[in-house]
């Protein structure tokens, strides 16, 4: 079978089948060294599929569709196992299948200690990979809400599983458990705004059939809006956008492959994805496209200013990705001011240059802290790059690609989304002035994306040479089985952008060819069409921006110096270095009334049984009333008789009378 | 062979009944005749249901033959495989789904009017087909993880489970009213021997004695109720009957009749108690924690496993059926009194579940909080809803019983579930981890796993397709903040108790603390296998009871007509059930017509 459709079960075959003998091989501790293999050799195959699918559809059919199956079904409502194939999936199911093999071949190397043992949890480490890059193709090849919804919390417990991969480690486990509960918060919302939209668009839950009702039988826009922010909440929580991004900077405690893993191919690019996917209903209501943006635009621009001044690596990077989800959000929640097809390449061209780049930092971060005996805090070592001369020399594409100097691959698909974003600002749709002012903070987030990455580049790989005791003797480069996943993915960073733009523009006709986005562009028909002329202007600001940017920091940061603050500054350092407190704004505002309120319905508890004994005496005490009247006196109980009869005789006396 | 599959219905009751008598004779080597005798239950159900499934899958399209002069055909529920059924015409291989056998007669008058008479009329269908199987796992588990634990007089604590088990499969089995309370009644005596006798904590035999009264307390209105409902739905000729699907026929030809509504309100206040206490419904729980605590946790798990499902099980039989206007009234659609109650009970047995320390009243709370949702699917009272509670009721059984089970195994180690002395059990025994794992994660719901099915189906029955309208409805939003709390105070449980520094209390044994023996491996991991196939096969289950479940949603669509007036246009009603012909009678039977279901008997 060499049809997308056949290939595509094939992917999830081959990843659900690594995992289930990679499980296996954890009970034979012989062969418990080779776990890696299947996930390896899996996801090699499958990326090497995806692509042949990929291929096949920009030839032939854009889409295709699978005949659903029953999952489960009761009256109105039927959830079945549909797949389809479209371009949005197939570049998706590409880039998670090509940037995840070479987090695999990494991590070959990562998760064993300096003598090439491996850990104690290794074949366990593969294994739960293997499912989270399954649940992840699963969620892109879906074309059920049910289906989506499975595989989407397949995802949530793959990463709860590896963030808390530590688990002896009190602060994994505690991120692990946030990880969850913090996405879980949100995908309620999803549940119920799925729930609305199965009732609004004629009970299907197959998207592709309930897109085509809703376009057919348009619903009121007021409870289209509901339904879509709703759907948003899910996307808000996995994407880990503004309020909910607080469990993504935590998720790093798991080992640093996971962290390329999950924010770069399979977890946080579920929520990007899910909007693209559900454009022909976002493209419906422009209040809800506002509140995608706006939540796009906060985002980028806060944990950019969070990122400022973190001194741990990871975390650096950690807030990079969620400013980067914003600026995808931003480029999505333009949708109804340009032209959908636009908006959703703009989003997945930089999802999918991000993918390298990020992968790449993240990688690049695991192989510095591998070397380090497991610091990565960026005051404890310094000058790295002599040490680590191929870490550092790929490190620093994929630092330039972030920053989106040009000719990087970032510094296209960020153009991309600010020309949206200015296309929509010139446009008379009735956002078009707050379009302006995300535009406004689209460049300013690019200025301080370029400071905070470079800032951390410098402080690890310039300078004195430092290195901290954890190491001991042994800092040297990583073994190759580490840095060829680095030099791949580098040239992924620094090529892939101007391979796939604007020098062959072949990603954005693949993309525009999938038939859910046509449907999206016929929602909005006075919408502005991408214009695939390069706009000089925009990419000369923003590159001016991300060079002063780069600027800055070189000349802070160079000379491997401490920090400094500067005078007059400090209560907006301490405020990003505290994460502007939002974690304790949580804490007071939801976690502990939640607690107080569980601690409070418990006591209630005991009270309410007490109560019920309460009620259970009244017999006894009853009882107790009436005891007297026992006493055992033959005399009393006769004058009880007496009694009873004259009140019984004058009864029947007076009845009589009457 | 219809006559033959009669007996094995027959049997499903019998075995645990002979079974409860045989047991104590055993004395120190009960429990190994326990487990024969359960896999023995076991197998029988296994045959009964694979009987029985070809036969419920194919009347999925109908089972009502339409009655003349009616707008709506009349509904009930048809048992298949009744034992003492006189056959057509006196043809053994034809049904006429009812029984000959009668255990009490009232007040016989003249040949042609028959007194009121109570029947052994048992049967299968496809709302208690699943139950009855899950009643033969949940004892075989149950049995497994009394292995060790108890050792004090063995005989009779066996010997009483079987009478628990008889009687929940009894009550799932009945279709006489009289028979099924007396049923669901048995199930309190083993109880709370069970309870009181072989109970961990010095307050057992408080806790035994608070579950008893309580409990009879509130099945004591519900008889009050019954009788009620009996006597105020005579049928046509005014006879009355305790036969349930003759019942149900009296009552949908009498609706709108006489009787007032406060007659009506008070019969359903009366009918609803007894089943709302042994749920429980917030706030009648009280008698949960006590009992759950203090019961050996082998009963515990019959207790949550079965038992409760007995309350959720008699409103689905009982309440839904026959006081349909007052379900919806007191439901969720009217002054939402029991839904209210409900949805209180989501969270408030949530956040009940977050406070406790000791993991097995976690798992206790948490259940009301799960059973909260049941009932609120339930009252929906639609298709979706009814479907997916049917099927949480099997759901929550396995995975709730499974959780219990878990914890039999730190109690056979350590003699305590309290979360605060554990940590870091994932690297000390993996395999039990891997297990506790996915049973977790079924209680909260993942997709893959059983929870999630039905929690979905119910979701959609709270979402209510027949008002039509695009609002969030309340019972909804509550619903799903129960599954992100069931997470929330699970997930936690998990952090103290697997993450972490390890930590352990003193064991009970000297030397090392093994990882799950074969023994335990065999129930969890049964447990957690059924977990897994329920939830990626939820259909197999849903199937055969696809036709009882349309004929409850019947009811409550023709009930909310009369309640709310008639449903906003667009509105596509549960599909009309008709009859479907049956085969032909094999040659040289009876002959002629196809026996119609629920012919009139011959006399």
């Amino acid at each position: 079978m060499s049809e997308p459709l056949g290939l595509a079960p094939a992917v999830l075959g081959l990843l659900l089948g690594a995992t289930v003998v990679t499980a296996l091989m954890a009970g034979a501790p012989r062969l418990r060294r080779f776990a890696h293999l299947p996930l390896v050799l899996a996801c090699a195959a499958s990326a090497g599929l995806a692509i042949w699918i990929v291929i096949q559809l920009s030839a032939g059919t854009p889409a295709y569709r699978s005949v659903p199956v029953t999952w489960f079904a009761a009256g109105n409502f039927a959830a079945s196992a549909a797949i389809t194939i479209d371009p949005l999936a197939a570049v998706m199911l590409a880039t998670v299948t090509f940037v995840a093999t070479w987090i695999a071949v990494f991590s070959a190397g990562y998760m064993r200690d300096e003598h090439g043992v491996p850990e104690r949890g290794y074949a366990r480490y593969f294994a739960v990979m293997g499912l989270f890059v399954f649940s992840m193709c699963g969620l892109v090849l879906a074309d059920n809400f049910f289906l989506l919804v499975a595989f989407w919390e397949g995802v949530g417990v793959c990463s709860y599983l590896l963030v808390g991969y530590y688990y002896a480690k009190p602060s994994a486990a505690a991120a692990a458990r946030k990880a969850f509960l913090v996405t879980r918060l949100g995908d309620t919302g999803f549940l119920l705004g799925i729930f609305l939209l199965w009732k609004l668009g004629g009970y299907h839950t197959d998207l592709t059939v309930l897109f085509e009702h809703i376009r057919t039988h348009p619903p009121d826009t007021g409870s289209l809006t509901t339904a879509c922010l709703l759907i948003f909440c899910g996307a808000v929580g996995k994407s880990a956008q503004f309020p909910l991004y607080v469990w993504l900077p935590d998720a790093m405690e798991g080992p640093t492959p996971v962290s390329a893993l999950i924010h770069a191919a399979t977890m946080v690019t579920a929520g990007v994805y899910l909007v693209a996917r559900c454009a022909p209903v976002f493209a419906l209501v422009p209040d809800a496209q506002a509140v995608v943006a706006w939540a796009g635009g906060i985002t980028a621009l806060l944990a950019a200013v969070i990122a400022l001044t973190q001194t741990d690596l990871k975390r650096v990077l950690a807030y990079s990705t969620v400013s980067q989800l914003g600026y995808m959000f931003l480029a999505l929640g333009a949708m109804g001011a340009v032209s959908p097809v636009f908006a959703v390449t703009a989003a997945i061209f930089h999802l999918f240059t991000h993918a390298f780049f990020k992968a790449l930092l993240f990688l690049g971060a695991g192989s510095v802290m591998h070397a380090m005996g497991g610091v990565i805090d960026t005051r404890r070592f310094g000058g790295l790059r002599r040490i680590m001369p191929v870490t550092h020399l790929t490190f620093l594409c994929g630092a330039a690609a972030l920053a989106a100097l040009p000719p990087t691959s970032g510094f296209w698909s960020k153009d991309l989304i600010l020309e949206a974003l200015r296309d929509g600002a010139e446009t008379t749709h009735p956002y078009a002035g707050g379009l302006q002012a995300l535009l406004l903070i689209g460049l300013v987030t690019a200025g301080l994306t370029a400071f905070y990455t470079f800032r951390a580049y410098f402080l690890t790989f310039w300078g004195q040479t430092r290195v901290p005791e954890e190491a001991g003797h042994h800092a040297h480069e990583s073994p190759p089985v580490m840095t060829v996943p680095l030099l791949v993915l580098a040239v992924g960073a620094l090529a892939a952008g101007a391979v796939a733009g604007p020098l062959t523009h072949s990603f954005d006709h693949f993309l525009e060819r999938t038939p859910s986005l046509q449907q999206a562009a016929t929602a909005v028909p006075g919408a502005k069409a991408p214009a695939h002329a390069f706009d000089w202007g925009l990419a000369g600001l923003s590159t001016l921006l991300a060079a002063g940017g780069v600027g800055l920091a070189a000349v802070l940061y160079a000379k491997g110096r401490p920090e400094k603050v500067p005078p007059g500054l400090e209560p907006v350092v301490a405020l990003s270095r505290n994460k502007l407190y939002v974690d304790e704004v949580y804490e007071a505002a939801l976690v502990k009334p939640l607690t107080g309120a569980a601690v409070a319905a418990g006591m209630f508890d005991r009270f309410l049984d007490s109560f019920g004994r309460l009620l259970a005496s009244a017999p006894r005490l009853l009882g107790h009333l009436a005891r007297p009247v026992q006493n055992g006196l033959v005399q009393f109980y006769a004058l009880g008789m007496a009694a009873g009869v004259v009140v019984l005789l004058s009864f029947v006396a007076f009845r009589i009378a009457r | 062979m219809i006559p033959t599959f009669r007996i094995l219905v027959l049997l499903l009751v019998a075995v645990p009944l002979l079974s409860a008598a045989v047991v104590p004779l055993f004395g120190r080597a009960a429990r190994r005749a326990a487990l024969v005798l359960a896999l023995l239950q076991a197998g029988l159900t296994a045959a009964v249901v694979l009987v029985a499934l070809p036969v419920l899958n194919q009347r999925g399209e109908s089972m009502m033959p339409d009655t003349p002069g009616r707008a709506r055909p009349i509904q009930r529920f048809v048992p298949e495989f009744v034992p003492g059924d006189p056959g057509y015409r006196g043809n053994p291989d034809s049904s006429t789904h009812r029984t000959g056998w009668t255990l009490l007669s009232f007040g016989d008058g003249p040949a042609d009017r028959p007194g009121p008479r109570v029947q052994f009329y048992v049967g299968v269908d496809g709302l208690n087909v699943w139950l009855v199987a899950l009643c033969s796992l949940m004892m075989l588990a149950a049995i497994l993880v009394s292995w060790e634990a108890v050792a004090d007089r063995p005989g009779p604590f066996y010997g009483w489970l079987f009478v628990l088990q008889a009687g929940a499969v009894g009550a799932f089995l009945s279709f006489d009213l009289i028979l099924f309370y007396a049923f669901f009644e048995l199930t309190l005596i083993p109880s709370f021997f069970l309870i009181g006798r072989w109970g961990n904590g010095p307050g057992r035999r408080d806790a035994a004695r608070k579950f008893f009264l309580y409990t009879l307390g509130g099945s004591l209105l519900t008889l009050v109720g019954l009788v009620g409902v009996v006597l105020t739905n005579p049928l046509p000729d005014g006879r009355v009957t305790f036969a349930l699907p003759d019942l149900m026929a009296a009552v949908q030809q009498r609706t709108g009749g006489p009787g007032s509504a406060g007659l009506q309100a008070g019969l359903f206040a009366c009918l609803v108690a007894g089943f709302l206490v042994k749920v429980p419904v917030w706030p009648l729980h009280t008698w949960m924690p006590a009992a759950y605590r203090e019961a050996p946790i082998g009963v515990t798990i019959l207790l949550s496993a079965l038992l409760a499902k007995l309350g959720t099980f008699g409103l689905l039989r009982i309440v839904l059926p026959l006081m349909a206007d007052a379900a919806v009234e007191y439901g969720l659609y009217g002054r939402a009194v029991i839904g209210v109650l409900a949805g209180v009970g989501i969270v408030y047995g949530a956040l009940c579940a977050y406070a406790q320390r000791d993991i097995k009243m976690m798992v206790a709370y948490g259940s009301l909080s799960h059973l909260g949702f049941l009932v609120l699917g339930l009252l929906a009272f639609n298709t979706e809803g009814v479907g997916g509670a049917a099927l949480h009721m099997v759901n929550h059984g396995v995975s709730t019983g499974a959780l219990f089970a878990l914890l039999a195994f730190l109690l056979d180690r350590y003699r305590t579930t309290d979360m605060r002395a554990f940590g870091g059990l994932m690297g000390r025994f993996p395999r039990f981890a891997v297990l506790a794992f996915v049973v977790c994660l079924a209680s909260i719901g993942l997709p893959g796993l059983n929870n999630f099915v039905s929690e979905m189906l119910m979701m959609a029955g709270l979402f209510d397709p027949r008002a039509g309208g695009g609002r969030v409805p309340g019972f909804a939003v509550v619903a799903a903040a129960g599954i992100f709390l069931s997470a929330w105070y699970v997930l936690t449980m998990l952090r103290r108790v697997f993450f972490g520094p390890p930590a352990e209390p003193p064991a009970v044994a000297g030397g090392p603390v093994p990882d799950i023996d074969g023994r335990e491996g065999v129930a969890l991991g049964g447990l957690a296998a059924v977990c897994l196939l329920l939830g990626l096969f939820p259909q197999v289950v849903l199937d055969p009871m696809e036709a009882d479940v349309a004929v409850v949603a019947a009811i409550g669509d023709a009930a909310r007509d009369r309640v709310e007036g008639p449903a906003p246009k667009g509105y596509v009603p549960p599909a009309p059930r008709r009859f479907r012909a049956p085969d032909p009678p094999p040659a040289g039977g009876g002959g002629g017509l196809p026996p119609p279901p629920f012919p009139e008997p011959a006399d």
